[in-house]
Formats: structure tokens, C-alpha cells, sequence
């Protein structure tokens, strides 16, 4: 045997297990993508059955390119997976600066803080939309009607009740509406993933240089322009990674879109190829490939940034 | 470990104080689920009770009876176990291989294995239940389940793997080969004993991704091979009535993954990131 044959060997069904993952489900979504084919048609039963017969061409690209719901759909995943970016590295970077340093109990707040990022995507959505967010029987509502008893019986005082029984009732947001869904969603992704980025931003900061710290307090450097002219250029590169492992993961965001906004319109790219999917698998087809597309416009970069970081 | 150096009393005492809060906040929603599972139904939707009420373990007795509960845990625990044997079973030797005689073509191997991980799902939804429905009739079984969840975590238990079997001198390895012993004696008696930790706690971070995996387990199956997963998100909407059920089935599907999790912190970092933050 020789000297490389071996190594090949042991990596060979890894390979092959992936290669085949890839590649046959990946041709057969561009294919369908190319053709008419649906689920149900009394009218046209040809279109039933996956063939080259039935070749549209670009046609499917055209359809879903043309229809509302896809710029929808974009537009919303886009707000979706852009706001919990934007929260989850702010409260990151500033939970990740607030414990890095030792006080008692650090080891229980580091427990306490990472703990959602183990909560099952599904059990995360109904928890949140039903006892929490819930205008009724949820915190929200509960905390809302608390308020306003408060309200009510401030207006029995003398004098001051006059004041009170100007304000009005509050009323609790409901989350099942279509845009204040997608705010749902966003509010239970980031209380997910702020724990991983805070794991993240703290692994980087202990491996900062402290002396070049110590040199600038004793230049009279205050907190503040230590943390902006040290500290964040340090974790740029982090930053850049918990950006995009989120993007990827965020763009195929999908339980908690299933579960929050059933049929309330607040749909992402996932969720509508689950909807083109229940018949129409050409459109199903072309927007998974523009899927593919968008996906991997962020992966380029992270896989080219982690194969640059892998040999050293 | 960094320490600010200068720090006022004041800070001393505000800052962990701050930090205190928002961990609580954090882990509100959890605590909250938990305690809602001691109350009843009834009791769950109840402002009065909000706080102060009879703690009960109605829901959890009844949790088999009224979510056939362990059915469902049976499966993921199936599923998500024999998962993760796979794909140690295939990702040991390839990790292996590549460690410690990487060739001039390893890193774009490594790259591209976790290039099919930034696939998104739903692009090949169709195809794989076409797949499995019609060509193969393996939809709704335990083994397509598995197999699905090994593909998705082979490249991160590879990735994982890799990295710690590098930091094991290739002289050791060497040294093993000098006295004849064979690769899979190697692997045996050299390779697993000495990257041990590495390899217990790749299995445990994929053990927890395989169990919270939402999109396969939901779409690729119906009753006999469904996940917890699927139990929950069949339980999405209910109208307020069943809170405290709903709590209870809730804990008892995460509880143990969360604790789990506690254990794996700092591996997590490097299983996300690819080796990419360190």
C-alpha cells in the first residue's frame, strides 16, 4: 500500500457522505427549478411528474422574481436577520466588557447568561409568544392590566386623580399581527444568540494584551478611549465572525417563524418555499436557489476568513 | 485575566451589580417556564397567582397522558444519540487522517466540508422528501433521522476534531508507527486515549445540536420517528389554556440539554467558530 493511499481511505466515506448530500438534492432543486411542475393539476395532470417535457426554462425565475411575496419575503428577512445583528453584537460586546473581570458569583452569571443559547429553537417561540408576549394571558398582558389597575385607583385621590383620569387605558401590543410578529421573533432570537456572541467576545478579549492597557492608563487614557482605540479594533475580527455564522444561520431561520406567524403573512425566504412547496415546486425550486445565492454571498467571505486562520 | 486596574469603590460595587441584573434577565424567561410548570392550568393564567401559589406536579404526572411525552423523548434521545455515534464513527478516522498526514489539498477538503454546512435547508426541502417519500420510502423513519442529523453535524465534528487532534505531537503518532503498530491500533490505543477530552466533548456539542435541530426533524417526519421538536411545534397556540402543561412538557425537553450545555461552554466557542476565534 502506499504512502497516501491510507489517509485517502480513512477520509473517503466522509467525502463521499458529504459530496452526495451536497450534490444530489442541491441538482435535483436546479432542476425542478427549470421546469413546470406542481403537486395538483386537474387541468394540466402532465405537470405532475418531473420531466424534461415539461421544460420552462427561466420561466420559474420570471414567476417568482414577479411575485409580491418574494420582495415581501426578502425584504422581511433581511429586517429580521439585520435587527438581531445589530442587537445581538451591541448587547454582546457590553455584557462580554461587564464580566470580564472577576466579582462574586461570576461563575453563576456566566452560567445564567449562556443558558438560553441550549433552549430548543421550538420550545424558545412558544414560550415567548405565549407567556410572555401574549396580550392576554402573557406577562405582557398581565404587566399591562397591572399598570392600568394602578392608574385606576391613583384617580380616587384628591387633587392628583384629577391628573390620573386623563390618561388612558393602555393597551397591551398584540405579537400575531404581521409586522409586530417579525418584531416577536427578532426579540426571542436575540435573547437566543446574545449568549453566543457574549462567549465569543469574551474567549477574544482574555486573549488581549493587557500591558498595552496598563501603558495606556498610565498615558492618563480614560475607560472609554481604551475600550474605542484598543479593545475594538481587537475585536473586529470576532465581531466579523459572529456576523456572518449568524447570517448564515439567521437566513434559514424557521421554527420560530413557523410557530409565532402561521398564516399571519410575517414569512421569510424558508417559510415561503415551505408555502411554494405545498404545490408549486418549480417556484419552490427557484426561490430555493435564490436562496442558495444569498446564503452564499456571506458564506464566501467567512470561509474564506476561517481558511485563512486554519494552518496557523 | 483581565482586571481593570484602577477601579473606583463605586464600580467595584456597580458594574457586578449591573452584570447580576442583566444575567437574571436573561435567564428570566427560562425560570419563568419552569415555575409556571408547578402550577395548574388554571392557576398559570391567574394574575392573583402570578407569585404566590400551591406548587403542584400535575403536570408532569400527566405530561405521558396528555403529550404521550416519552414517545417523543424516546425518539430524540434515539435519534440524537445514534447520530452522534455516526458521526464520530466516520469523522474520528477522516479527522485523524488529516491531522497527521494532511496532504497538499486538506485545508480546501476542510473548507469545502464546511461549505455544504452553509447550505440553506430549505433550498433541498422538497428534493429530500421527495427522496425519501416516493424513491426510497424511508420518510418518517428513526434511520433517516439519524442520517440526516449526522450529515449536518459531520462537518463541525470533523472541523472540532481536527483541532484537537492537532495539538497532539505528530511524534507520539510517529513513535506508535516505529514499533508496527497498525492504523487501527493507532487510533485505538494511541489517538482516542490521548485526545480523549476532545473527542467526550465533541460528542456532547453534538449531541445538543442533534436534539434542538428544528427544521429536519419537523419536515421529514409525521408520528413514528418525531422529535420533541415536532411535539412542541404541534403545541404552538395554546389559547392560553394549557400553560401550565405546556410549561411542564417545555422543561422537561430542555432541562437536561441546558445542563448539558453548562458543561460545554468553552467548547461551543470553538464548535461555532471553526477554530476561526481564539
Amino acid at each position: 500500500m502506499s504512502k497516501r493511499t491510507l489517509p485517502r481511505l480513512l477520509q473517503t466515506p466522509a467525502v463521499l457522505l458529504l459530496l452526495v448530500w451536497m450534490l444530489v438534492p442541491l441538482s435535483m432543486t436546479l432542476f425542478f427549478s427549470f421546469i413546470r411542475y406542481v403537486l395538483n393539476s386537474t387541468v394540466r395532470p402532465e405537470w405532475m411528474t418531473p420531466s424534461f417535457t415539461n421544460w420552462r426554462g427561466l420561466g420559474n425565475y420570471e414567476y417568482v422574481l414577479n411575485a409580491k411575496d418574494f420582495w415581501f419575503a426578502i425584504q422581511n428577512s433581511l429586517l429580521i436577520v439585520g435587527s438581531i445583528l445589530v442587537l445581538t453584537v451591541i448587547l454582546g460586546l457590553g455584557i462580554a466588557v461587564l464580566i470580564n473581570r472577576s466579582f462574586p458569583g461570576r461563575g453563576i452569571v456566566r452560567v445564567l447568561l449562556i443558558s438560553p443559547f441550549f433552549v430548543m429553537p421550538a420550545v424558545n417561540a412558544v414560550l415567548w409568544i405565549n407567556m410572555i408576549l401574549d396580550p392576554v394571558l402573557g406577562l405582557n398582558g398581565l404587566a399591562i392590566g397591572g399598570i392600568n389597575n394602578v392608574v385606576d385607583s391613583l384617580r380616587d385621590f384628591p387633587l392628583l386623580g384629577h391628573f390620573f383620569s386623563l390618561w388612558p387605558e393602555f393597551e397591551p401590543i398584540s405579537f400575531r399581527a404581521t409586522q409586530t410578529s417579525a418584531y416577536a421573533v427578532i426579540m426571542m432570537v436575540t435573547w437566543q444568540w446574545t449568549p453566543f456572541a457574549v462567549l465569543i467576545f469574551m474567549t477574544s478579549l482574555q486573549s488581549e494584551d493587557e500591558s498595552q492597557k496598563e501603558a495606556a492608563t498610565l498615558d492618563g487614557a480614560n475607560a472609554w478611549s481604551k475600550f474605542r482605540n484598543l479593545t475594538v479594533p481587537h475585536l473586529a475580527r470576532p465581531i466579523a465572525i459572529v456576523v456572518m455564522i449568524q447570517s448564515i444561520f439567521h437566513l434559514s431561520l424557521y421554527a420560530e417563524i413557523e410557530i409565532v406567524s402561521r398564516g399571519n403573512g410575517n414569512k421569510n425566504l424558508p417559510y415561503l418555499i415551505g408555502e411554494f412547496a405545498t404545490n408549486n415546486i418549480g417556484a419552490a425550486s427557484a426561490t430555493g436557489i435564490f436562496a442558495v445565492i444569498l446564503a452564499n454571498i456571506v458564506a464566501i467571505f467567512l470561509l474564506r476568513m476561517i481558511g485563512k486562520s486554519l494552518m496557523d | 485575566m483581565a482586571t481593570v486596574t484602577h477601579s473606583s469603590r463605586l464600580g467595584n460595587i456597580l458594574w457586578p451589580t449591573v452584570a447580576w441584573m442583566v444575567a437574571i434577565v436573561f435567564f428570566f424567561p427560562i425560570f419563568w417556564m419552569v415555575f409556571t410548570s408547578f402550577k395548574t392550568n388554571a392557576d398559570a393564567v391567574k394574575p392573583e397567582f402570578l407569585f404566590s401559589f400551591t406548587p403542584t406536579l400535575e403536570n408532569y404526572a400527566n405530561m405521558a397522558k396528555n403529550y404521550d411525552y416519552w414517545r417523543f423523548a424516546t425518539n430524540s434521545v434515539i435519534t440524537s444519540t445514534f447520530a452522534t455515534l455516526f458521526a464520530l464513527a466516520v469523522g474520528v478516522p477522516a479527522a485523524y487522517a488529516m491531522a497527521f498526514d494532511p496532504s497538499a489539498r486538506t485545508k480546501d477538503v476542510l473548507v469545502w466540508m464546511l461549505s455544504t454546512k452553509m447550505l440553506p435547508a430549505a433550498a433541498v426541502l422538497y428534493p429530500m422528501t421527495f427522496l425519501t417519500k416516493n424513491m426510497l420510502g424511508i420518510f418518517d423513519t428513526h434511520f433517516l433521522v439519524i442520517l440526516v442529523l449526522c450529515l449536518i453535524n459531520l462537518p463541525i465534528v470533523i472541523w472540532m476534531l481536527f483541532t484537537y487532534f492537532k495539538e497532539i505531537p505528530k511524534e507520539i503518532i510517529e513513535a506508535g508507527k516505529m514499533d508496527g503498530v497498525s492504523t487501527w491500533g493507532e487510533i485505538k490505543d494511541i489517538l482516542i486515549p490521548l485526545a480523549w477530552g476532545g473527542i467526550a466533548s465533541t460528542a456532547l456539542l453534538t449531541f445538543i445540536f442533534c436534539w434542538n435541530e428544528a427544521y429536519w426533524t419537523v419536515r421529514l417526519t409525521t408520528i413514528d420517528a418525531a422529535t420533541l421538536s415536532k411535539l412542541i411545534e404541534g403545541n404552538r397556540a395554546p389559547e392560553g389554556l394549557f400553560f401550565g402543561q405546556l410549561s411542564a412538557v417545555s422543561t422537561a425537553a430542555v432541562a437536561p440539554i441546558i445542563v448539558l450545555g453548562w458543561f460545554c461552554q468553552k467548547q461551543l466557542v470553538q464548535g461555532l467558530t471553526f477554530g476561526a476565534v481564539k
